[in-house]
């Protein structure tokens, strides 16, 4: 099957799966017992029955909820995610304001993840059972068992607050302005600007969180590359390669590791899920105004509009990572070209 | 190549250079701070931080000393008579003030601006209450007339809601003073994003909960601040803003814990004022029997006051707090003696309940909002007072909010068992004395005149009324005393305040109205 | 039994794990006698404690004692955890066996469910559904089993594939067994051990998840010693380490230990594994 052809279908797949997403969005918002009457109705307002009148006409929940489904995957489709009920806002204005702030945390942690990860994984497969084995193997151990909240404590703590070799939270020192918008990235933004002061001060305070956040991804990246490494190394034809005398160097390089990418790939795939789910809890922590903390805020004062939005537009970059993963998966490997 | 690569590095040096020194030559302050404000619109915000921005974008009438509320001093006004029967203020105002715009302020914005506070139904609307009527016979005189004495009216006038705005610009965006602006005003959303007033700052960008940005009014008619810039950081907890102002990120943090004060001062880089404040933390029970339940019984709420330990209570709020006898914060004229606190009495509190039929106790949520206030985490407060009451046999559940959604909710009296905090409004026992039947406190447990005794609704009435400060403070005190009693509320705390401050910043005053004047600081 | 131990002595690093999961759910059970206090009674004017002879792990802002507290909290984070595991377990298999046995549009129905759910990421997922159903144990755990139902159902479904073509299966239903029959008594008892490992694998996870949503207040109410609240509540004490160290510090050696046993049971079911 020719590639376009492949990534068609998996696309039109794909379209079931975000309707079924906004479905359950739409179900869990309305079934909820609490109100959202009550917790964003401004005061003074819900004793009087026009302004309530009007907040349930506005957000459609004078309409029964089929009806209200309809009306909103219609505005869907015309790019209209509604009004966050707190922000007072369009859902997609403060989603193009937060979520860069989350790829930015996401993408170094990812690079930091898979360098270390992959690299840790690759050494402690070659020298299996030797102590940098162990070592890395334990370290790995750490990351996927530590807390991410509790790490971005100590981390805090520590780095920041007792040895001041860190910033501390949010994305800039307070001082600084933010950068001119380009990307919404701070560090591209400043230096595409120029402004060298703000994007190292931006690299700086990208560490702490983007070493919390990585935790978990490079623990599991360790582990799976070894195993993946290991088990491709003791294959017929690593031996072969080695036998006829080529360097262990370009045994390991090309032989064995072009041939454990799959797994790999596979679970950078996969760690993406699992990185939102530390953004939430370190985005919080350390005061990043990214996605995480909107759609937490968004949760705590039941603002559906905003968990809507967001859970949509997160469940769809999630649907294309899985996509890019399988279309690098059909490039990788042979089989399922042929299949 | 060579070349072009050394031509770039040597621009990107170049370019590193002019921001640094761009960035240098700006005096900036940074504020950190527990952010709770609702609106910055003066008209509708309510909140003390509200007051401390509002005191750098706007200015009012007349205003209060540096540090105290002793005396009521000029400030837009240049001087003032008062009537005979003290119904009629007759205001003279400067006529060299402009606005942020730079055009004057004359005694029509004054107008303008006192009756759409009146008219928006804002949460500070009742402030002008007993305003009757305010004309501009010309540019530079302000006749306010009330419909009954009110003594502490020009207390109110030096508040922030009283601040003065641009007639022309705010109707320009939306604004309306008419009698039905409660449902035509549209101006809020304009305010929250930029201010329209005669102070030295400008308000320049508010992200709610986020960051306040002022900058310098290049158009003040007055003395320039110092700072170019300031710039109010929320930073919700207090061991994250005493960490920033360790570092050096911020210049203030405005809740400090007494816990703090040792470690943070330990080098010498951060000095801690510590001011008592009026602020006082108490337990609401509301009236109506279908949100309140068993704590709308006045023995119930008695009960409760005796079964508090105020002692651990203020071990929490550590430093200058101390345990006011009932709402009227020590210090005011008009508190009662601090030998009638509240003493803890559990026998009491369980005879008390039994009398009530509660014997065997209750269960009920205990609402609160997420928050510290003045470096006193509400929670932990909560978590005192579920424990206290346990011991006489009530189950508390706690049920904390988001700040914002909480407030509506208490604000509505929608909470059955709430813990809140008040500040007065401006510095007067009369502000207090909103915790009587159908004042604002009084409304948001439902305690109306049709639900209260005509004893207290007599001393309200007259207290009020009344211009002799002796008679008035006697009966704000016999107002206490029946809360003591009756009343639906259990003061817990008064609340000190710890506030921290890079040792280079000068020019520190603190006064409850506006808490610190950001006017005043410099490096 | 004794091949149990010995395979046990063989593998160090499962055997601390069990030590340790034993330890702490000891711990949680005999609390009661063991727990030098209280973990609930406050002493405000004892607060703040630094880790000293009377309390070894110091005391919290309210003057609790933090080594009672977290001993009690296991009663919390470590059911949880398993609870929501076991639900998650047995709801997921039963959609998976159903959807792999049945086939066709039954089978595609469910697993665009799963699919959906699996976009979602899960503690997004989870949050909405705890904050919608107000923050309690109760709705956390329901959170955690509605997040992780669909892995199972997919493995499950897998399993089920794979094995209904084997002859037994067949063959009793040529002999006339029904068809749930066949599912209960036949296939599900063959798959059950590769269940088994995946949820044993994922019980540290859980954990995880819990007290994850717990820190964010969506789990236990404020006063009660879980322990992702406890470490959240120790943020607002930076200089005050031992509040969020040691609590921290009991999940993170739970985790461990379940990511041991894990690991050594997948080893043991899968000796390809082991080997190496």
């Amino acid at each position: 099957m020719p590639i376009y052809l492949y990534i068609l279908r998996r696309v039109l797949f794909a379209i079931p799966v975000l309707l079924g997403i906004t479905l359950v969005a739409f179900v869990i918002s309305n079934a909820v017992p609490a109100d959202p009457m009550l917790a964003n109705l401004g005061q003074r307002s819900i004793s009087n029955p026009t302004i309530v009148e009007n907040f349930r006409r506005e957000w459609g929940l004078d309409q029964p909820a089929p009806v209200q489904y309809v009306v909103y995957l219609s505005n869907l489709l015309r790019g209209n995610l509604g009004m966050s009920i707190k922000s007072r806002r369009p859902v997609l204005e403060d989603l193009q304001a937060y979520f860069p702030a989350t790829i930015e945390l996401a993408t170094s942690s990812i690079v930091l993840a898979l360098v270390v990860g992959v690299g840790a994984g690759v050494i402690s497969a070659v020298w299996r059972n030797h102590p940098i084995d162990f070592v890395a193997r334990f370290i790995s151990l750490i990351g996927v068992s530590a807390p991410v909240f509790w790490l971005a404590i100590i981390f805090l703590v520590i780095f920041y607050s007792r040895l001041g070799w860190a910033p501390g939270p949010g994305r800039l020192d307070v001082r600084l302005s933010p950068p001119p918008y380009y990307t919404g990235f701070y560090t591209i933004d400043s230096a595409l600007a120029g402004q060298w002061n703000t994007f190292w001060n931006a690299v700086g305070h990208l560490v702490l969180p983007s070493l919390v956040l990585a935790s978990y991804s490079t623990g599991v990246i360790t582990r799976v590359t070894r195993s993946a490494m290991l088990e491709v190394l003791s294959q017929d034809y690593v031996r072969t390669a080695r036998s006829k005398g080529l360097r262990e160097r370009a045994v390991i390089l090309t032989h064995a590791f072009s041939n454990a990418r799959l797994p790999i790939v596979t679970i950078i795939g996969l760690s993406y899920s699992t990185l939102l789910t530390g953004a939430v809890l370190t985005e919080t922590i350390f005061a990043w105004p990214g996605i995480g903390r909107y759609v937490f805020r968004a949760s705590t004062s039941l603002d559906f509009p905003a968990i809507m939005g967001s859970s949509l537009v997160i469940a769809f970059v999630f649907v294309v990572m899985n996509l890019l993963v399988d279309v690098l998966y059909y490039l990788l490997d042979p089989r399922i070209r042929a299949a | 190549m060579r070349k072009i690569v050394s031509f770039l590095m040597f621009t990107l040096m170049l370019l590193t250079l002019v921001s640094v020194s761009l960035a240098q030559d700006e005096q900036v302050l940074v504020y950190g701070i527990a952010e709770n404000t609702d609106s910055l619109d003066p008209a509708r915000g309510y909140t003390p931080q509200e007051g401390t921005v509002n005191h750098a974008t706007y200015e009012t009438l007349v205003t209060w000393p540096p540090s105290d509320n002793t005396e009521v001093l000029p400030m837009l006004a240049e001087s003032w008579t008062i009537s005979e029967d003290g119904l009629t203020y007759t205001f003279t105002l400067r006529s060299d003030v402009t606005f942020h715009d730079g055009s004057p302020m004359v005694a029509s914005d004054v107008v303008f601006s006192f009756l759409r506070l009146k008219y928006v139904g804002g949460n500070p609307s009742f402030l002008a209450e007993s305003i009757a009527s305010v004309e501009a016979p010309d540019d530079t005189t302000v006749v306010i007339t009330l419909s009954q004495a009110d003594p502490a009216i020009l207390a109110k006038l030096a508040s922030a809601p009283f601040s003065v705005v641009s007639e022309a610009i705010v109707t320009a965006n939306g604004g309306t003073a008419a009698e039905d602006a409660a449902e035509t005003d549209a101006a809020e959303a304009f305010l929250n994003s930029t201010s329209a007033g005669t102070g030295p700052y400008v308000l320049e960008s508010w992200e709610q909960s986020v960051t306040t940005v002022l900058v310098r009014n290049e158009n003040y008619w007055g003395e320039a601040p110092f700072f170019d810039r300031i710039i109010f950081q929320n930073i919700p907890e207090a061991a994250s803003q005493a960490a920033a102002l360790q570092v050096g990120d911020i210049d203030i943090a405005a809740d400090i814990t007494a816990d703090q004060i040792e470690s943070l001062t330990a080098n010498g880089d951060v000095v801690i004022e510590q001011v008592a404040t009026p602020t006082i933390m108490f337990l609401l029970f509301n009236q109506d029997e279908s949100i309140g339940g068993p704590v709308s019984n006045p023995d119930v709420q008695r009960a409760i006051r005796y079964a508090i330990d105020y002692e651990s209570i203020l071990a929490l709020t550590g430093g200058s707090g101390v345990q006011p006898p009932s709402v009227i914060p020590v210090g005011f004229a008009g508190a009662l003696p601090n030998e009638e606190v509240i003493v803890r009495d559990v026998e009491m509190a369980r005879s008390l309940l039994a009398e009530a039929g509660y014997a065997d106790g209750f269960t009920i949520d205990l609402q609160y909002p997420e928050f510290t206030l003045q470096g006193v985490a509400i929670g932990d407060v909560a978590q005192v007072v579920q424990a206290n009451l346990a011991e006489v046999g009530i189950t508390v559940n706690l049920a904390p909010g988001e700040l914002l959604a909480e407030l509506d909710l208490y604000r509505n009296g929608q909470e059955g068992l709430g813990l809140w905090w008040w500040s007065p409004d401006f510095q007067d026992a009369v502000s207090n004395l909103e915790f009587l039947p159908a004042r604002t406190v009084g409304n948001r447990v439902n305690w109306t005149d049709e639900n209260s005794d005509a004893e207290i609704q007599e001393v309200r009435d007259q207290a009020f009324a009344e211009t002799d400060a002796a008679a008035r403070a006697e009966l704000v005190q016999q107002a206490q005393r029946y809360l003591q009693e009756n009343g639906p509320f259990a003061p817990l705390a008064q609340v000190g305040r710890q506030i921290g401050l890079r040792a280079d910043i000068t020019g520190f005053t603190f006064n409850p109205q506006w808490d610190v004047d950001v006017i005043q600081l410099a490096r | 039994m004794r091949n149990l131990f010995r395979w046990l002595v063989r593998n160090p690093f499962t055997l601390m794990g069990v030590i340790v999961v034993l330890l702490w759910t000891v711990g949680a059970i005999t609390a009661h006698w063991i727990a030098p206090y209280d973990p609930l009674a406050q002493n405000v004017s004892n607060r703040l404690q630094a880790p000293n002879a009377e309390h070894i792990w110091g005391t919290d802002q309210l003057g609790r004692d933090i080594y009672s507290r977290v001993l009690y909290g296991g009663r919390i984070s470590l059911p949880a955890g398993l609870i929501a595991v076991f639900f998650a377990t047995v709801i997921g298999s039963l959609i998976g066996a159903t959807a792999g046995y049945a086939g066709g549009l039954w089978d595609e129905l469910l697993m665009r469910l799963t699919e959906i759910f699996m976009a979602f990421p899960t503690i997004i997922l989870a949050m909405a559904i705890s904050a919608a159903l107000g923050p309690s144990i109760v709705n956390a755990m329901i959170a955690l089993v509605v997040v992780s139902w669909p892995s199972y159902a997919r493995i499950m479904r897998g399993l089920v594939i794979s094995e209904k073509v084997h002859e037994y299966v067949v063959a009793s239903h040529a002999m006339g067994a029904s068809h749930l029959r066949i599912l209960l008594r036949a296939i599900l008892p063959n798959c059950l051990s590769s269940i088994i490992v995946v949820a044993t694998l994922d019980f540290g996870n859980a954990i995880l998840l819990f007290a994850g949503l717990s820190f964010l207040g969506l789990g236990p109410e404020p006063a009660s010693p879980e322990w992702g609240r406890m470490v959240s509540t120790g943020i607002d004490f930076f200089d005050q380490w031992w509040m969020s160290i040691f609590p921290g510090l009991a999940m993170f050696t739970v985790v461990m230990a379940f990511n041991f046993i894990g690991d050594g049971i997948r080893d043991l079911a899968d000796p390809h594994t082991a080997k190496r």
